[in-house]
């Protein structure tokens, strides 16, 4: 087996004065657009038990942004709902699952994701590092808002229980989740399976694959530019919204994972300020994070946070 | 159930000789932001079935040849890898490898973008429109560029994919190895109806919307049956079965062994990318002659971190 890997790794992320000032700039900024949901239904996709629609929302910079809304035919006059993210390469899924299992689910495609790229289209490689050395303009400061606005869009559904919203998703999906539990307060309950946007600086050194590769890659070409990265990458880091979620929050991560490196997994978990959390640790496992195990243990914190 | 349908070898007699038809007429473009010392990256620009043009990542080790390599037919999924993620990238090192966006996937995107979930039934109701009769026109044609190639040993032709890294191997004796893991195409008419998972459920979600079509979806299907295609393929074979007790695990896919000519090696997945990941990656090098695999493999997959 390779080496075990150090619990108390110490990361060299650090936070910047300004990182909350500059999220609610950004956050002013798409208070300022009105969301103007939209609702289509898909009849192609939907069933006798569940119903798929097809949604498109405003986000910053007025990007439209697309996802699958899925909800249990039969559901009580409020339900608990699920906010569901994707993985840098995944293409967003219709939730079915989740909402067979009575969650009212959103599987949102931040800009740059199949059915939101008219408007913005870095494409993959190049989004992790798409105007990377600029905090204002670099391409996960609408990614993140565009994720955020998901649960506005949850908000304003009459059958979604304000009270009972959750937020999940593995690897890009794990960090989406970090940041959303950490800058959305309706947030009840957290998943976080294999994060990845946390720790970005120590895992260019710790893996060599993609995508964090991404990053090397545009080092190796333009080396003067590393101060910038840094600064950049500080105010998108899941390390330094870690401390500011509350809510009852897991995370799993493989000790193998060959994507997001267990270190940064471990330095995350220990900055969550949240009083319930727990980590969830697979050895023997890569980027999947032991997830068929740890499937249902997702399923038991959902049920007991949002369903009881 | 299993019915190959009469005019099978026509069908695919008939898309490689329209494939012929088109000349590739490759582009190739240093792309720098993507090479290092140890691997030199390039787009290239092909022509397909269509005529239809394609977009794909070749990627050259330093040094002098030949080299052996690993061929990434087109995946299930809008995006293109230059190496699958998580893949160490001194992979590239070691073997000349090749990703390729079939038809509808970013890069081959224009003038048709496909849909996920969407593709696998794109113009499923005639075999000869199936968008899956071009994928696989794609997947040959890319592979008819990496053997033009000085720098390869074609000796050592690995394709590694999904279905169409099979179907590949079935259509082109040049691969000398391959390396599937079936999801789409086996046995898809009885197994879709087992599942609710994507992209099965496409079939699903179609056939519930259309089930007057019933009969020519099976009928398309049947033609992309992989235990129909299997006897043509040479290339040894790693077969990537689900774990014990899914739908496509190795007792369920047995009849696709038994079909197969080449040696064949099964894997049930272990539940874990990592050890799934490394049975693969060993296996290749096996097959390659690579026996210094360690320093290519991820750092967390080594036995000493280096």
């Amino acid at each position: 087996m390779p080496k075990a890997v150090s619990v108390d790794y110490q990361s060299k992320v650090t936070k910047p004065t300004d990182f909350a000032a500059f999220w609610q700039g950004a956050w002013r900024q798409a208070e300022a657009i009105p969301l103007a949901p939209e609702l289509v239904p898909d009849r192609l996709r939907s069933s006798d038990d569940i119903e798929v629609f097809q949604v498109f929302y405003e986000s910053l910079d007025r990007v439209r942004i697309a996802a699958w809304y899925c909800r249990p035919v039969r559901r009580a006059e409020r339900s608990p709902a699920l906010l569901f993210l994707p993985g840098y390469q995944m293409d967003p899924p219709i939730p079915k699952e989740w909402a067979r299992k009575g969650y009212l689910t959103l599987s949102v495609a931040p800009r740059g994701k199949l059915r939101s790229m008219q408007q913005f289209n870095p494409g993959y490689p190049n989004l992790l590092t798409h105007n990377i050395i600029d905090r204002q303009t670099y391409a996960y400061r609408g990614f993140y808002v565009d994720v955020w606005r998901g649960i506005d869009f949850l908000l304003s559904r009459p059958e979604v229980d304000p009270t009972r919203i959750g937020v999940t998703g593995t690897s890009q999906g794990g960090g989406l989740t970090i940041c959303t539990a950490a800058m959305r307060p309706e947030v009840r309950a957290a998943a976080a399976g294999a994060p990845y946007l946390c720790g970005m600086m120590d895992a260019i050194e710790l893996t060599h694959t993609y995508p964090y590769q991404e990053i090397n890659d545009y080092l190796r070409l333009h080396p003067e530019q590393r101060a910038l990265v840094q600064e950049t990458l500080a105010y998108f880091d899941g390390l330094n919204f870690a401390d500011q979620i509350t809510c009852p929050t897991i995370v799993n991560i493989g000790l193998q994972d060959n994507v997001c490196p267990p270190e940064t997994g471990y330095a995350l978990f220990n900055k969550i300020s949240a009083t319930d959390k727990r980590l969830y640790t697979y050895d023997g496992h890569g980027h999947d994070a032991g997830r068929y195990q740890h499937s249902a243990i997702v399923d038991q914190f959902f049920a007991h946070h949002l369903l009881s | 159930m299993h019915t190959t349908p009469a005019a099978f070898e026509q069908y695919w007699q008939q898309t490689l000789d329209d494939l012929a038809c088109y000349a590739a007429r490759p582009e190739i473009e240093l792309l720098p932001l993507r090479s290092t010392d140890f691997a030199t990256l390039y787009g290239v620009r092909l022509t397909s079935l269509g005529p239809y043009r394609l977009y794909g990542y070749l990627s050259l080790p330093t040094g002098r040849g030949p080299f052996p390599a690993i061929y990434y037919a087109p995946k299930y999924q809008s995006v293109l890898e230059i190496i699958p993620q998580g893949t160490a990238n001194l992979q590239r090192s070691a073997y000349i490898t090749f990703a390729l966006a079939g038809r509808g996937q970013r890069g081959s995107d224009s003038p048709y973008a496909a849909m996920f979930p969407g593709l696998l039934t794109a113009g499923i109701d005639d075999a000869e429109s199936y968008i899956f009769r071009g994928l696989a026109a794609d997947s040959v044609r890319g592979l008819e560029f990496l053997l033009t190639r000085p720098e390869l040993d074609p000796a050592r032709l690995v394709v590694v994919g999904n279905d169409l890294a099979l179907i590949t191997a079935a259509l082109h004796p040049g691969v000398t190895q391959v390396v599937t893991t079936p999801a789409l195409f086996y046995r898809t008419v009885e197994v879709a109806p087992k599942t609710l998972a994507y992209p099965l459920e496409e079939i699903n979600d179609y056939l519930r919307a259309f089930p007057e079509k019933a009969a020519t979806v099976h009928q398309t299907l049947a033609y992309f049956d992989l235990v129909a295609l299997a006897p043509r393929v040479t290339a040894s074979t790693l077969l990537l079965a689900g774990p014990p007790g899914s739908a496509l695990d190795a007792q369920a896919l047995a009849p696709l062994v038994t079909a197969l000519t080449g040696s064949v090696t099964v894997h049930a997945s272990e539940q874990s990318s990592y050890k799934d990941g490394l049975y693969t990656e060993q296996w290749i090098a096996r097959q390659c002659g690579i026996a210094d695999v360690q320093r290519i493999l991820p750092e967390h997959w080594r036995e000493e971190r280096i």
